[in-house]
């Protein structure tokens, strides 16, 4: 069971006709794009392709630009729309030009800021001495590149908005945007037409980072990007790195891992909903959401110390055993607390016809825009995608136990919502299957001090509380990562915010966005 | 039941014997003037510790309880914050407008606060067209809010203000008639002689029967969106534009906003008490004369309160309960379901009094 | 609702609304859940694995595990641990590095456990202590080793602490010697009886030895008045023990409920 991957080396001349030819073949999912500093073989991107609608099969192009001052690589916008977003960020961090983009500007970084700051070479704190104090600018110009005859770039330049247009800033600093999201959204009344993301407000370089730390460290990043999902993004770095080093984990383990994954959803889930009704203005079952996530936090606190930032997957085990109490308390959340409150949730907000009139068919997605978004988890499951990945590639226990993948068809807001709904009710189920029958073992396995990963490109993924959480890996075997990349599960939601959004109202913007269900910190690594 | 005109007559000849007209008159003025002023301070700041309470109640806490016991002094801590706070105003906003807009507000939430019953005889502004002289100065405070929205130069602000002009405008449509249907009933635009009537003959909601009883409804669902409270609360709606019309507003400017907003509430549960519920009319039983005297022996004024808060409970529990409407919802609400059945009811009451079908 | 008739849509409506009206006023009336936090400090017990603040726990001789051998220091991801040691000359002439300071800066951690797991000699864990809230942000940085403190001598070399779960470690210390990996899945009552027997052992002797340090840290800070820092650290290791002693007797109470 290696997570070992070997890409396709493509030549950028042959990257785009590969890409096309991949995705006719079936793999239609633009699942990850990594850009990464190989030194003396240059810079390049690896492209994570997925089957999205049979196995989930997965295939990984290398492409490396040809020159070091100036990289360029055919942009694949055209194939699929998350590559807009993806060809930024990988743009912003290595400066690879992708040609014939529509809107290579940088996507987290100030627009001020001076060379590109992934580049193994790049010197990020002379280069950028002075801290600017200032505002930022932020910049209304797309530029698009394109070679000439000569093989010399040309800059083509277009406004992000038209001229006239009325543009609200929503965010960075705003109450339903869940974090510091800074979304400049163009208006006409109170309709939305256009809405430009702007992202990078806390980012933190995790990745970059994580390749001065040695592995064991890197794990106390993850639990501050996806805080909803800090077991879920720890379990899913654990397990690539474990698989790479093939570590078999105890059974014990696999089933506690995946109680905690699930307790984790239902935690996610519910927060969800709490903040969903507070952005609708429904204060109250806010609080009703908030009184019944207290229970799994307490939970959490008793086995692992910790609440929102656990620290509780180790490489090769956990960090601790379960607490005497668990095995009660989570029985007494999933056969009491979570049924009496899911009932009260449907009673005071999915039966509301206020609420039923602002999500039935507000902000609908279909099929084959999830797919070509890369929006996984209940966004996609809503618009009818089956993509949940426990199920196509199973990991840890979840072979081992019956749920049912909770799909949708419509894929509006309320879809949306009932999905993550119905997904509670899901992992109650498959924490009822495991909680009695937790094997016995050794919940640590024995690692050496310090820990090399064999050198090589490793790739794994678990079902996120908001979609598919990969772990890109590049070891050149060394006690540190080389390159370590996490697929977002919100950065492809943000992007379809535009799509979404566009000519429903400002009060659907923020239905919308709620049910997309994005959380900040994990766009901005 | 007192009559309280009676100690104003007696204060008003004790103070002409011994001082001229004019001076009397001015004195008189200044008193009622303070006496608003305070009335409307001391109600505010109660009514924000009774939402605060009861919407930590419906919410599973405990609400404030750290100042005071049970938390009672912390509203008057609020204010003192509130009043001790810079007032600021933001680069290239209009000055005057912005500076003038929440006195409007608070000017017509004053005047209308000064149309309520309290007492028999106890009532500051009487008129023969009370009804109508109350819903005009009522929409004075949608100027102050489309002023608010304009003058701070920020488009949360305009587009809150918009949203409170469409929404205040329709609703008064709604009131208007709902209180229409009720005048319909009591035969007088006077507050004083419909107060008087219902402690005379009983109150309208049970003359009215079901007719009165839709109209009271109804009234109260206008009134809540006309003091833009939730789940009507758009022209705010702090999770879309932050706090809308008021956002550029700061120390006792939004203060002013936050009073008028939560008397607006108040004086609505008072008019619905006035006109559905007999105002300071005791509740009284034909034929039962000893239950009768002890209703009649409470004060009018503890009878009016009762009837505020009761109203006042039922708008907080609908607000607590409710996710906000979105403005085509608000609209649709308005012009698709409230103004047609408060027409049909205002025809069905005109029916009911011409055929004597009332009690 | 937009293909409902006119009536159907109001009539439900309304229904839907009086359900929502129905959940919050039955909600009006049951126990609400506000912590009432200052007051209900003795009541509300910090689960025992919970990540408040790096301590060196010491003994009854105030001394500790530490060797001073600094992985924690080079483990730790953000730099909040500094290892100050120094050579010694012991009675047999052998030089031997001994710990001087355990500098924490509790400002910087981020308690993702690194030092814990890594100490091999168990010398530092976590408390669950959560009133760590001071004015000034020099206050934050703690030194781990008590006064006067010292290394214990290892009586039994061949006892290595688990480095893997050191905070599971009063489960592991059972008083029959059961093997900690044979966890049962459901455990019994006694079983749980039994562990809480051993925390609670385990606790009063940590009050036991706060106690003892204190008593000591005065002493010290008697002999020396002037000196405002050993005062300081006494007062400090009094409230610690303080602290420590009111865990005990909880600890008791809950055993006396069981």
């Amino acid at each position: 069971m290696s997570n070992q991957i070997t890409p396709i080396v493509v030549t950028p001349a042959e990257l785009h006709d590969k890409l096309a030819a991949l995705k006719a073949e079936g793999y239609d999912l633009l699942e990850c794009l990594t850009g990464c500093d190989w030194g003396e073989e240059g810079l390049g991107v690896v492209y994570s392709l997925t089957k999205s609608s049979t196995t989930f099969e997965m295939t990984h192009i290398k492409c490396v630009a040809e020159s070091k001052e100036q990289p360029t690589l055919p942009t694949a916008c055209d194939l699929w729309d998350i590559a807009n977003i993806y060809e930024r960020e990988v743009y912003d961090f290595y400066g690879i030009i992708f040609l014939g983009h529509p809107d290579m500007r940088r996507l987290f970084l100030r627009e001020d800021w001076v060379g590109f700051p992934f580049r193994k070479d790049d010197e990020p704190e002379t280069k950028n001495a002075e801290v600017p104090a200032g505002n930022e600018e932020i910049s209304d110009t797309r530029h698009k590149y394109t070679l000439d005859a000569e093989g010399n770039l040309q800059c083509e330049d277009s406004p992000v908005f038209e001229e006239d247009a009325y543009v609200v800033n929503i965010g960075p600093q705003h109450p339903s945007t869940h974090g510091v999201l800074h979304l400049r959204t163009a208006i006409e009344g109170e309709k939305v037409k256009q809405i430009d993301p702007h992202l990078g407000y806390i980012h933190r370089g995790i990745e970059k980072i994580s390749e001065s730390l040695t592995y064991p460290q890197t794990l106390a990043l993850t639990d501050r990007m996806d805080y909803l999902g800090a077991m879920q993004t720890r379990h899913a770095l654990c397990m690539c790195i474990e698989q790479a080093m093939g570590i078999q984990v105890s059974e014990r383990v696999q089933v506690i891992r995946t109680i905690m994954d699930e307790l984790q959803r239902i935690d996610s889930h519910i927060l969800f909903f709490s903040c969903l009704c507070q952005d609708l203005g429904a204060t109250t079952a806010f609080l009703y959401g908030f009184r019944d996530r207290e229970e799994i936090l307490k939970i959490f606190e008793k086995t692992t110390g910790g609440r929102l930032i656990i620290n509780y997957n180790m490489i090769g085990g956990v960090a601790h055993d379960l607490h005497p109490d668990f095995v009660e308390d989570v029985k007494h959340f999933i056969n009491e607390t979570m049924p009496k409150g899911l009932k009260e949730y449907h009673s005071i907000f999915t039966g509301n016809v206020i609420f039923r009139d602002r999500s039935i068919g507000v902000g609908p997605l279909t099929r084959e825009q999830v797919i070509s978004y890369g929006c996984t988890g209940g966004t996609g499951r809503a618009a009818g995608w089956a993509c949940d990945v426990r199920k196509h590639r199973p990991y840890a226990a979840y072979d081992k136990v019956n749920f049912n993948e909770i799909t949708f068809e419509s894929g509006d807001s309320m879809d949306r919502y009932m999905v993550r709904l119905k997904e509670i009710e899901e992992s109650c189920e498959i924490i009822r299957q495991l909680i009695d029958n937790i094997p016995e073992g050794p919940i640590q396995e024995k690692m050496k001090p310090i820990i090399k990963v064999p050198e090589g490109c490793y790739y794994s993924s678990v079902e996120g509380s908001r979609g598919i959480l990969g772990v890109y890996l590049e070891s050149k075997g060394d006690k540190s990562p080389y390159r370590l990349h996490y697929r977002s599960t919100g950065l492809p939601l943000v992007a379809a915010l535009d799509e979404a959004c566009r000519d429903y109202l400002i009060a659907d913007l923020i239905t919308i966005g709620g049910t997309m269900d994005y959380i900040i910190p994990d766009i901005d690594r | 039941m007192f009559d309280f005109s009676i100690f104003t007559k007696w204060l008003d000849a004790l103070m002409l014997s011994v001082m001229p007209e004019w001076l009397t008159l001015i004195i008189e003025c200044v008193l009622v003037a303070l006496g608003i002023i305070t009335l409307y301070a001391i109600f505010a700041m109660v009514m924000i510790y009774v939402e605060r309470k009861f919407c930590a109640f419906v919410q599973c806490r405990l609400g404030p309880d750290r100042v005071g016991p049970w938390g009672t002094i912390q509203v008057v801590c609020d204010v003192l914050k509130m009043l001790t706070k810079e007032i600021f105003s933001p680069r290239k906003t209009d000055r005057f407008l912005h500076g003038l807009a929440p006195f409007l507000v608070i000017t017509a939430s004053m005047t209308t606060f000064a149309c309520l019953p309290w007492n028999k005889g106890a009532q500051i502004l009487d008129f023969n067209v009370g009804v109508f002289f109350f819903l005009a100065v009522g929409s004075i405070g949608v100027v102050g809010i489309l002023l608010a929205g304009w003058s701070a130069n920020n488009k949360y602000s305009i587009i809150g203000a918009m949203r409170a002009g469409a929404q205040i405008i329709s609703y008064e449509l709604s009131i208007g008639i709902t209180m229409l249907t009720m005048i319909c009933l009591a035969g007088t635009m006077s507050f004083s002689e419909i107060c008087q009537a219902q402690a005379d003959g009983g109150w309208f909601i049970f003359r009215g029967h079901i007719v009165a009883v839709a109209a009271f409804i109804l009234y109260l669902i206008a009134g809540n969106a006309e003091c833009n409270r939730g789940p009507f609360d758009l022209p705010e709606s702090e999770s879309e534009l932050t706090a809308g019309y008021h956002t550029e507003y700061s120390g006792m400017d939004f203060g002013y906003y936050y009073l008028a907003e939560y008397l607006n509430l108040f004086i609505c549960a008072g008019m619905a008490s006035t006109i559905f519920l007999g105002g300071w009319a005791p509740f009284v039983i034909p034929g039962l004369d000893g239950f009768n005297e002890i209703m009649t022996m409470i004060p009018g004024f503890v009878w009016f309160l009762g009837k505020v808060f009761f109203v006042l409970f039922l708008l907080l529990w609908e607000r607590w309960t409710f996710p906000r409407l979105r403005i085509d919802q608000i609209l649709k609400l308005e012009w698709k379901y409230l103004v047609p059945i408060s027409m049909v009811l205002l025809v069905l009451m005109a029916l009911c009094v011409s055929f004597g079908l009332t009690f | 609702m937009a293909n409902k008739t006119y009536f159907a849509g109001l009539v439900g409506g309304i229904k839907s609304l009086c359900t929502g009206l129905g959940v919050t006023f039955r909600e009006l009336w049951t126990p609400k859940v506000t912590e009432r936090y200052p007051e209900n400090r003795k009541e509300n017990i910090i689960p025992e694995r919970f990540r408040g603040t790096l301590v060196m726990p010491h003994n009854e001789n105030n001394e500790h595990k530490c060797i001073g051998c600094g992985i924690c220091q080079m483990q730790c991801p953000n730099d909040s641990i500094e290892v100050v040691t120094e050579m010694v000359e012991t009675e047999d002439g052998k030089k031997k590095k001994i710990l001087k300071q355990h500098i924490y800066d509790q400002g910087k951690c981020m308690y993702c456990m690194i030092c814990t797991r890594a100490c091999p000699q168990g010398a530092i864990e976590f408390a669950p202590e959560y009133e760590c809230a001071v004015f000034d942000r020099q206050a934050l940085v703690k030194t781990l080793n008590q006064p006067g403190s010292k290394c214990a001598e290892k009586p039994k070399p061949a006892k290595p602490a688990a480095p893997a779960a050191p905070a599971a470690k009063p489960a592991a210390a059972e008083p029959n010697g059961a093997a900690p990996a044979a966890t049962p899945v459901a455990p019994a009552a006694d079983d749980k009886k039994a562990k809480m027997e051993a925390a609670a052992k385990k606790a009063e002797e940590n009050a036991a030895a706060a106690k003892a340090a204190a008593e000591e840290a005065l002493k010290a800070a008697e002999a020396a008045p002037e000196d405002a820092a050993l005062k300081a650290a006494a007062e400090e290791a009094q409230a610690k023990a303080a602290k420590l002693a009111t865990v005990a007797a909880n600890f008791q109470k809950k055993l006396a409920e069981m």
